[in-house]
């Protein structure tokens, strides 16, 4: 413990005078300068001045010794066994560092710097000479006596007029006040600030290796080799005797020795082996060149060399069909010539090489059945059609337009023969037949179940027909509202137009338009009925009303040919379908509400959500399209689903259900949920194919309808016959 | 037993196996084999061994008829060979196989058909001495044999939907009720036994009005006081049959329309309640006991009701739209319905629990029109469809006993006559009657 300790002490001191030299050395160019500014000043003057300094710098060593001791004792406080000691510690420490500091002073080599301090009392307890009347002794022995001590207030007094008393200490030892230059206040600033004193010291200068190693022929111990290198080691033989002993007792087994694979190689593979490939992942082999087969060979069988016809027949070829090598028989191998288009064909593959780009193809190793939407499976969206139980025979032409009763009780059906029929639902049996007498164009059941009249569309007039079904009451008031007064007088231009003439034959209404009319659309009401005319141009849309037998052009600008129209089945909102877009216009207010872009070729259908906030659009090109109005004015969705036109769509009335039937004698049945959350978008999910009608004339299914209570599907083929697809 | 009993397809089959069967039977002596065990290969069919006891009979009784017989093993049918079966239901072939014989249950003769005028859409067999059929020509006619009409049933104007026999046994004159699609229903009077040379024309007794759209079904009461109907306006309603004027029912001498000047006093009746529950048209409605009504509907579900209460007490949905329904079987408790898919489901009521149906019969191709159970088997139901085929059912085997194909297109009607006749009516204006079809 008091050995490490001294050391420690060592170290220290050590430290300290490295500090002390580096503090004087640095002094002295500030010295040599103030000796280049005074060179008059007395030498008398000038050792006066160099002795304070000199002092003044053993202060402030003193002052940085003291500073040390007391971080030491620091670290003492932390030993505990070490308290008793300490004391003696102490004053060994102060002895020796007395000493050193002292040392420090007298190894100095400048010569201004031996003027000796005015007291030479030596490194002593001051507080010795404290009751005496002089401080200590000078260099000749003389009583430097105590200077007269000034009164505090006096004292503060001169302190307060000094302007340089902040920068005066009190020098104890010599008993003088001391006044600090500027750079002696900076050094002491950076002093307490735990920096290097001098500012121009670099604490961390790189190391310098004094020790030059280039030309050392010798090593730096030329010792000779010991004996012990040359002779074998003792307890390395121990050892393996030891091993051996094991080895031959069977302790330590050895593995067994691998037998050595025959190395082979594949003698007529591809250069571009494998392991090639692994090394170099870019590298892509040139693909080789044919190899020369039997004909190049000098002396060819018979059969490869060309007749003279055949060569004749080359003559006639094009350049480029032209055999490249035509084979010949040598008798040697001596007599081959050299290949005259060696050159170029060494030229032709290396330009091959050059420009033809071998590029590794990436392929995206995907499963394809992952990139498929993840949809419900059909068995959760049962009910839905799915098979043909029923069909309804009777029309002698195609079946153009089909329509439900409200209750589902009855259907008609309208064809091109000229008539349209009443059927039964649940047995198939035709109730009634309409002669009309002209091929049918649409025919529409009154959405009412207490007013059992239809709508049906012939040429260029629409007849409200009397079905004849339901009780006499109802019979009775359908006969009134079916009954025209005589012709209204031409109040204005639309009697030429639109008039109301009772039929002559069937018990009906005749609505008379000035061009063909392609469909009827009743509203929810029953009331009104909307008929389109393609034909029609600016009054291509009518609007009738049945109870007061009136007619109205609707007020709208129309862009292109009319299609087809529709009622929003809950808003006075009226669609019109053109051939490319479908507008939407509010009834009471009379204006265009929305335009919805279709982008397809030619809209044949369109059909309305019993919700009313979405559409299905069917085009010629077999396109689907799903709108959701509050989406977009583009579709939703757009289904690809026919090869050939779609003649209508349509959607059910309570199931989420929708369905298309084209021309390729299909008909599509798609789940279409629409949920009442409006951030969750409708959900359309393709569910079955109904087959089974046959072609006629190109045409295939010309229309279909839901039963408005089952999850049946109507279809009307052209091959005339009605099915009934139930689930 | 010795060889000749084998038939000759087993014959070169020498090394088949061989099951040691005992046949016993419920028939009366004639029909009785003796009970002791044989051995018989196992390959044989239904015909195999049909002929065995054939044989086996005719040991006994040397002037016996071969006659078909069908085979019951642990109550159930066989239908495929004895080996096939034996292992299907794993049964064991080691012990003696006890085979219990009944007669075959098909019909034996097709009848002369019944030729309407119109499609036949409704068919009651349930009085012995006649047959009611309604038609879409809008009349009803009562039959007294295949082809003999006695009385046709006019004044509907619109196509008769459904027939019932009301009251018949002890009375001299019979009542039936007809349903139609005029939105009426008529009840008529008639003498059964009368004779006849032409058919006479009946005019109806009671006009009950009140049904909002089509009648579809009706049904009588077993005492025959009350009917009920349904129909498409989504309602039973109850109805009174008594031809007197109890309850206050307005009398009013109606004038035909038309130029026929028969005048007849004519009753209305008016419903007496309504059942209201069914949210589709009610297709089909039966009353087997005083107080409860069966219905089935094209709303997927089959409704009891409580009469007293007019409340449904319990519904069984299907999931697909009925047609037909009718109670039997064991307990006269089952529910046969049939509808717009090609099943025949049976379901057991009294089973706690669940509403699967116990049965489920699926030969037919098309829409199920009509089923009906045999009032005296527990086993026993036809079905007709719109495939054009009467289907005989027995519940112990899958598979149709027999399959009657005399019409040429859709059944719409079937029903049993005398308890051993199936009778059919459809879509070609036929009433075909297939007799002889034995039930114990």
């Amino acid at each position: 413990m008091r050995e490490r300790k001294k050391s420690s002490a060592v170290e220290v001191s050590s430290v300290k005078k490295k500090k002390e030299k580096k503090t004087k050395d640095n002094n002295e160019p500030r010295e040599q300068k103030e000796k280049e500014e005074s060179q008059s000043i007395m030498k008398q003057q000038k050792n006066t001045t160099s002795r304070w300094k000199k002092e003044k710098q053993r202060k402030t060593t003193e002052d940085y010794e003291s500073l040390r001791e007391s971080e030491l004792s620091g670290d003492e406080a932390h030993g505990t066994d070490r308290d008793v000691d300490n004391a003696d510690d102490h004053h060994e420490e102060d002895q020796t560092d007395g000493s050193e500091g002292h040392r420090g002073v007298e190894e100095s080599d400048s010569s201004e710097d031996e003027v000796a301090p005015r007291n030479t009392i030596g490194d002593v307890p001051l507080e010795w000479y404290k009751d005496e009347k002089h401080i200590g002794y000078d260099i000749s022995g003389k009583k430097i006596t105590k200077k007269e001590r000034q009164d505090k207030l006096a004292s503060f007094l001169a302190n307060v007029d000094d302007s340089k008393s902040w920068r005066k200490i009190y020098d104890e030892y010599n008993d003088e006040e001391v006044e600090l230059t500027k750079e002696e206040i900076r050094l002491v600033q950076r002093l307490l600030k735990g920096k290097a004193p001098h500012t121009d010291f670099d604490q961390y200068a790189d190391y310098v290796d004094w020790f030059k190693y280039d030309d050392a022929l010798h090593p730096l111990s030329n010792a000779p080799e010991p004996k012990r290198r040359f002779i074998p080691s003792k307890w390395e033989s121990k050892k393996v005797v030891q091993y051996v002993r094991a080895i031959r007792k069977g302790l330590i087994k050895f593995d067994e020795p691998k037998e050595e694979e025959p190395k082979f190689y594949l003698l007529w593979g591809d250069d571009s082996s494998a392991a090639e490939k692994a090394k170099h992942l870019a590298y892509i082999p040139a693909p080789k060149p044919k190899l020369p087969g039997h004909e190049e060979s000098y002396n060819p069988s018979l059969e490869y060399i060309p007749t003279q016809e055949e060569l004749n027949s080359y003559q006639l070829m094009y350049e480029e069909d032209r055999p490249k090598f035509i084979p010949r028989r040598f008798t040697s191998l001596r007599s081959v010539p050299a290949y005259e288009n060696a050159v170029k064909d060494s030229f032709e593959r290396c330009m091959d090489l050059y420009l033809c780009p071998r590029v590794r193809k990436k392929r995206v190793n995907i499963d394809p059945e992952t990139l498929k939407p993840k949809l419900p499976s059909r068995k959760d969206l049962k009910p839905y059609p799915v098979a043909c139980y029923l069909e309804y025979k009777g029309h002698k032409g195609a079946v153009v337009s089909i329509s439900t009763e409200a209750s589902g009780q009855w259907f008609a059906s309208g064809s091109t023969d000229g008539t349209v029929r009443i059927w039964e639902v649940e047995s198939g049996r035709c109730l009634r037949v309409l002669e009309i007498g002209e091929a049918i164009q649409y025919v529409a059941w009154n959405p009412l179940p207490e007013l059992p009249v239809l709508a049906v569309s012939v040429g260029q007039d629409v007849l409200i027909l009397n079905t004849g079904l339901g009780n006499e009451e109802e019979q009775r008031r359908v006969k009134d509202l079916l009954h025209v007064e005589t012709p209204t007088a031409p109040d204005d231009n639309m009697a030429s137009i639109v008039s109301w003439l009772q039929h002559d034959k069937l018990d009906g209404i005749r609505l008379r338009h000035f061009k063909m009319v392609s469909s009827v659309e009743w509203h929810r009401r029953g009331d009104y009925l909307s008929t389109v005319m393609p034909a029609g141009e600016s009054r291509a849309i009518f609007m009738h009303q049945l109870s007061k037998k009136l007619s109205h052009r609707i007020p709208f600008k129309l862009h292109g040919l009319p299609v087809s129209s529709v009622f929003h089945p809950t808003r006075s909102i009226f669609f019109v379908s053109t051939k490319k877009n479908i507008r939407v216009y509010d009834l009471l207010k009379q204006r265009l509400i929305k335009k919805l872009e279709t982008g397809l070729k030619e809209v044949s259908s369109i059909a309305i959500h019993p919700a009313g906030d979405n559409l299905i659009v069917g085009s010629r090109e077999g396109k689907l399209c799903w709108f959701d109005m509050d989406l977009s004015s583009k579709p939703y969705r757009v289904l690809k689903c026919h090869p050939k036109d779609i003649t209508n769509v349509a959607f059910h009335r309570s199931y989420p259900l929708f369905a298309s039937c084209s021309d390729d004698c299909t008909a599509y049945v798609f789940h279409g949920m629409v949920y009442s959350d409006l951030n969750q978008n409708p959900l359309i999910v393709p569910l079955e194919i109904l087959r089974g009608h046959t072609s006629s004339n190109g045409r295939g299914v010309m229309d279909c309808k839901f039963h408005p209570r089952q999850p049946w599907l109507f279809t009307a083929g052209a091959d005339s016959v009605i099915r009934l697809y139930c689930h | 037993m010795d060889m000749n009993i084998e038939t000759p397809e087993d014959q070169n089959e020498e090394n088949s196996r061989r099951v040691q069967v005992r046949f016993k039977t419920k028939l009366k002596p004639p029909q009785k084999v003796p009970s002791n065990s044989i051995a018989i290969p196992s390959n044989l069919t239904r015909f195999g061994l049909s002929s065995i006891v054939n044989n086996l009979l005719q040991a006994v009784n040397p002037e016996w008829k071969s006659e078909p017989f069908d085979f019951l093993i642990n109550g159930e049918l066989v239908r495929m060979s004895l080996e096939q079966f034996l292992l299907a239901k794993g049964i064991s072939a080691e012990k003696v196989l006890e085979i219990e014989y009944i007669k075959a249950v098909a019909p034996q003769k097709e009848e002369e058909p019944s030729l309407h005028d119109d499609w036949v859409s409704a068919v009651d067999g349930s009085n012995p001495g006649f047959i009611l059929t309604g038609c879409y020509d809008n009349l009803g006619r009562v039959w007294k044999a295949g082809g003999v009409c006695t009385h046709i049933l006019e004044g509907h104007c619109g196509a008769v939907s459904s027939v019932n026999i009301i009251k018949s046994d002890g009375l001299k004159y019979v009542t039936v009720a007809t349903a139609s699609k005029d939105q009426t229903l008529r009840l008529w009077k008639f003498d059964a036994e009368e004779l006849v040379n032409h058919p006479k024309k009946i005019r109806s007794f009671k006009i009950l009005r009140g049904h909002k759209a089509s009648v579809h079904s009706i049904a009588a009461e077993t005492s025959g006081n009350m009917v009920c109907s349904g129909s498409w306006d989504c309602t039973i309603s109850l109805w009174r049959t008594n031809d007197s004027d109890a309850a206050g029912n307005q009398v009013s001498i109606k004038k035909r329309k038309g130029n026929n000047q028969v005048e007849e006093p004519q009753l209305e009746g008016e419903a007496i309640s309504t059942l209201v529950g069914h949210t589709q048209c009610v297709s089909s409605v039966v009353w087997p006991q005083q107080e409860t009504i069966y219905s089935a509907s094209w709303d997927h579900s089959v409704r009891t009701w409580d009469v007293e209460m007019g409340k449904d007490l319990s519904d069984i949905f299907c999931g697909k739209a009925l047609n037909c329904i009718d109670i039997g079987g064991e307990g006269s408790a089952l529910i046969a319905a049939g509808g717009s898919d090609p099943i025949l489901r049976i379901w057991d009521p009294r089973k706690p629990g669940t509403s699967a149906p116990v049965f489920q019969f699926s030969s037919h191709n098309s829409w199920i029109s009509a089923c009906k159970w045999h009032n005296k088997s527990w086993f026993h139901l036809i079905s007709a469809s719109y495939d054009g085929k009467v289907m005989l059912w027995d519940l112990r085997t899958a598979w149709p006993l027999s399959v009657i194909d005399s019409h040429k297109d859709k059944v719409l009607c079937a029903d049993w006559w005398r308890g051993d006749s199936v009778i059919s009516g459809g879509v070609d204006s036929k009433l075909c009657v297939s007799s002889g079809v034995s039930i114990q």
